[in-house]
């Protein structure tokens, strides 16, 4: 070659300057869009909390009771204890996110799903698991046997008997199913009652669990404080103007998971304690300015994202306008999304990653499924008005056709990210099992899966988070861009976060809408988003410490 | 290790006990009881509305009210376009309710036969523009339709009013109007510059505040501008409306020429399409009448909603077309 022959005389001089200019591009590329869109952000926000409308003394109390003091314990534990910090602000995330999701769960049991509705369900998978559990004790049968047992007595809870079976070849219901025989029954326990056990119960048993490293009794106490905490608020619930309901679910979500945490790193990492201080003076500093605040009168900012925007339905008056029904549509078309789309989504990844033979059926299938993560939403919006509204000939925009739509949409999403996590457990494990005896089955179910889950539901997660920030699929089938009343059922129409806020912005476009209503509506979608991802950043974390 | 066990039995079955005697003394003081008393005689249901987005304001703030009153009825209000509307919603059996800002079309009306779906024709509302001069202004009260199509054309630009007639005086020529992210903008490329037309022209002041037109017009002589009927109505003295002639000689805007159709193009009537099957289901009867006897009420059709509301006599006979319509549905 030419270069070889040729004579170096020296080291010759290289410039440093195309270096560190490709260095300050790439660092460039790193921040435009971040910057970009935190600008954005910013100004929305701007417009839609408008910070500069307070009054002066507003912002002064809040300078001094919540700014400072929470600067100065961050600066305090950086210097000093950076563990503790995580722990603090990971105390903080779980008392911010824990109390959106308490509200979503709460709007879902006051408008969708009565707490009886709600007590009948548990009952239903409840009563037959515990009568299989104990059959099970007293009979040995082979795990075959069991299966139709089991078919048949979780059948005849949920459906009666003979139940709808029965009525297509004519036959009158004898049996009840346990829902409707719990729902007739003439003296129910009051709501709140009903939540306790079948809602804060289960909580608490799942907190103190968390907590038994630290000790059997102080979990005994984190439980049986949380039932008691919970059923505490339903009681006193009149006194800060809320019903039990949501009172009973705020105790149960944001108390319980709270104090197990609290106790937790109180007691297994002492070291790490101080940190607690850091959600203490955010909670207690807001809580102190508020009083304050109160107390001196002083005008807080016009905030459009307030109670009245989040618990009211959209209006002609701007000022009216709320978000509440898409805000229970997006709840309701995530849990729909999420059913159809996990168990499918994590079935196939597993059964590529670990069944499938390496064929070319199965390579075709691979590039397809890739290739399907990048079609766009319209185009499955169309599918779905295709699909479930002609050819299944559903109602159009409803929540099974929403959700059912927006789970095609992400499925090849949580595939993709599903089959990360699966491969991502070492294949020297998946050996180890073998060499043990265990056949394929037993090293998914105890191997693969259990170190991959937090994997699979990170990415779960992050799609489920493209799904509820679509418009365009929820526009192909039909969803109504104004409706005035939360979906009740599977087969009630539904609106979107998106779509409330796309409906303002293009139909309705005086001022107020264009540069109050919509840039709330961000608002609060943007937080719910960032609340589904911290979640999901948390689980994500957890998951690599295991690696 | 064996101890240990002991002891998590032992404080889990503390744990259920309590839990459990805490359960009791709940149940003992906290019941309710399930018996329902029904109300046979409130109305529940869905009403499902699609179609124009000219409409669709209109129908939502009927829906509003409707669904404050009636709070088991649910109303869906979803815009589509008068078109896409009725081929894809109304003519499948989907809609109760199809808006339109034109009559249905024949094939439109065949579609819908073939699916056994009869729309019933109601008039709604009147939308009307208003071209607005400065009380000064003596050489432009009339305008011809191509005279004011020439002067908002994205093509012909005219930057004087000598530009467009050599009689008129040779000023700049200031323009306001509504902002492109506005109906009315919509409306007026409609009629006057055409769909396929040279495009409305982009150097005006462009506001989505009526308020802000009027101001301007009125703040100089030479200026025109365009708005919303509605919000002219309420500001007479302070400009003054041009004459618009399509052909047929000079018509004055007012509520008459609007409603009677002469004030064209610049006028259309607005309908609402019920299915007559949809009619027999008394709450979709019930919010079709509300619909049309709301639809005089100036505080919200032409203060909330920027439409001429409809006459009395024309309410009637709406009215009337309706429940002819609904008991040939109940009968």
């Amino acid at each position: 070659m030419a270069t070889d022959s040729r004579v170096i005389d020296g080291f010759g001089q290289v410039s440093q300057t195309a270096g560190t200019v490709f260095r300050y591009l790439l660092l460039f590329a790193t921040l435009a869009g971040l910057i970009a869109l935190t600008v954005l952000l910013l100004f929305v926000a701007n417009d839609a909390i408008q910070p500069l409308t307070a009054d002066p003394g507003w912002h002064l109390v809040f300078l001094l009771t919540l700014v400072v003091p929470t600067l100065s314990t961050v600066g305090y534990l950086l210097a000093r204890a950076r563990a503790a910090l995580s722990v603090g602000v990971a105390a903080l995330g779980l008392v911010v996110v824990s109390t959106m999701f308490a509200g979503g769960i709460a709007m879902i049991l006051v408008d969708i799903i009565p707490p009886i509705t709600w007590a009948g369900y548990v009952l239903t998978f409840a009563v037959p698991t515990v009568a299989l559990l104990a059959a099970r004790r007293a009979v040995d049968l082979p795990l075959l046997a069991w299966l139709p047992v089991a078919a048949v007595v979780y059948y005849a809870s949920l459906l009666g008997i003979p139940g709808p079976l029965g009525s297509v070849v004519g036959l009158e219901q004898t049996v009840p199913s346990v829902a409707a025989l719990f729902s007739s029954l003439s003296v129910l326990p009051a709501d709140w009652l009903l939540l306790v056990v079948t809602f804060t119960l289960p909580v608490a048993a799942a907190v103190g669990s968390y907590v038994r490293p630290a000790g059997d009794r102080v979990a005994a106490a984190v439980g049986v404080g949380g039932v008691a905490v919970a059923s505490a608020a339903a009681l006193s619930s009149s006194t800060v103007g809320l019903t039990p309901v949501p009172a009973t679910t705020l105790a149960t979500l944001v108390v319980v998971p709270t104090s197990g945490y609290v106790c937790r790193t109180v007691l297994s990492r002492p070291r790490d304690r101080i940190g607690l201080a850091l959600p203490a003076v955010v909670v207690g500093g807001s809580l102190l300015g508020a009083v304050l605040v109160r107390a001196f009168e002083f005008a807080g900012p016009q905030s459009w994202v307030d109670w009245q925007f989040l618990t009211s339905a959209h209006s002609r008056a701007a000022i009216d306008a709320g978000l509440y029904p898409a805000i229970g549509g997006s709840i309701l078309l995530m849990v729909t999304v999420a059913l159809f789309s996990f168990p499918l989504g994590v079935g196939a990844a597993v059964y590529l990653e670990e069944y499938a033979p390496n064929s070319r059926l199965a390579r075709l299938i691979d590039v397809n499924i890739s290739n399907l993560a990048g079609v766009p939403s319209v185009v499955y919006g169309l599918l779905g008005l295709g699909v479930f509204v002609r050819y299944f000939d559903q109602p159009s925009g409803t929540v099974l056709v929403g959700g059912a739509t927006l789970a095609l949409l992400i499925l090849p999403i949580v595939i993709i990210s599903s089959r990360e996590a699966l491969r991502s457990v070492p294949d020297d494990m998946r050996r180890a099992s073998y060499g043990m005896g265990a056949t394929r089955w037993q090293t998914v179910k105890n191997v693969v899966l259990p170190r991959s889950f937090s994997g699979i539901l990170t990415g779960t997660i992050l799609a489920l988070g493209r799904a509820i920030g679509e418009t365009a699929p929820l526009i192909m089938i039909g969803a109504p861009d104004v409706l005035f009343s939360l979906p009740t059922e599977f087969s009630a129409k539904v609106s979107a976060m998106p779509l409330q806020v796309f409906a303002w912005a293009s139909l309705y476009a005086t001022p107020e809408f264009y540069q109050r209503a919509v840039p709330a509506g961000v608002v609060v979608l943007v937080s719910v988003l960032l609340a589904m991802n911290s979640v999901a950043i948390v689980l994500r974390n957890r998951y690599q410490n295991e690696q | 290790m064996a101890n240990d066990r002991t002891r998590t039995t032992a404080s889990r079955r503390n744990f259920l006990t309590s839990a459990g005697a805490l359960g009791a003394v709940g149940l003992a003081g906290c019941t309710q009881s399930t018996d329902e008393s029904g109300d046979a005689e409130t109305l529940s249901g869905t009403i499902n509305i699609a179609g124009s987005s000219t409409v669709f304001p209109l129908a939502t703030a009927f829906g509003e009210s409707f669904d404050d009153d009636h709070r088991d009825v649910d109303v869906y209000v979803q815009s589509t376009g008068s078109g896409g509307g009725f081929a894809n919603f109304f003519c499948t059996g989907d809609t109760d309710f199809n808006n339109a800002s034109r009559p249905i079309k024949d094939e439109e009306e065949a579609q819908c036969a073939s699916n056994d779906i009869e729309p019933i024709e109601l008039t709604v509302a009147t939308d009307a523009l208003t071209v607005v001069v400065n009380n000064d202004n003596d050489w432009a009260t009339e305008l011809t339709v191509d005279q004011l199509a020439e002067i908002w054309s994205a093509e012909a630009s005219p930057t004087t009013w000598a530009d467009v007639n050599g009689d008129w005086p040779k000023e700049e020529i200031k323009l306001f109007g509504p902002s492109d992210a506005s109906g009315t903008y919509d409306y007026f490329i409609d009629a006057v510059l055409g769909e396929e037309g040279p495009g409305h022209r982009q150097d005006y002041s462009g506001t989505e505040q009526d308020r802000t037109i009027i101001q301007g017009v009125e703040g100089s002589e030479y200026a025109i501008g365009y708005m919303g009927f509605a919000y002219y109505t309420e500001n007479t003295d302070r400009v003054q409306a041009v004459a618009i002639d399509d052909g047929d000689g000079p018509v004055e805007p007012s509520l008459e020429t609007a409603r009677s159709g002469e004030y064209t193009p610049l006028a259309r009537p607005l309908f609402t399409y019920p299915k007559l099957s949809a009619l027999g289901e008394e709450h979709i009867a019930e919010f079709a009448r509300y619909f049309i006897e709301n639809a005089t009420d100036e505080s919200v059709v032409a203060d909330d909603v920027g439409y001429v509301p409809l006459t009395d006599e024309q309410q009637a006979e709406q009215l009337s077309t309706l429940e002819d319509a609904i008991d040939r549905a109940n009968g």
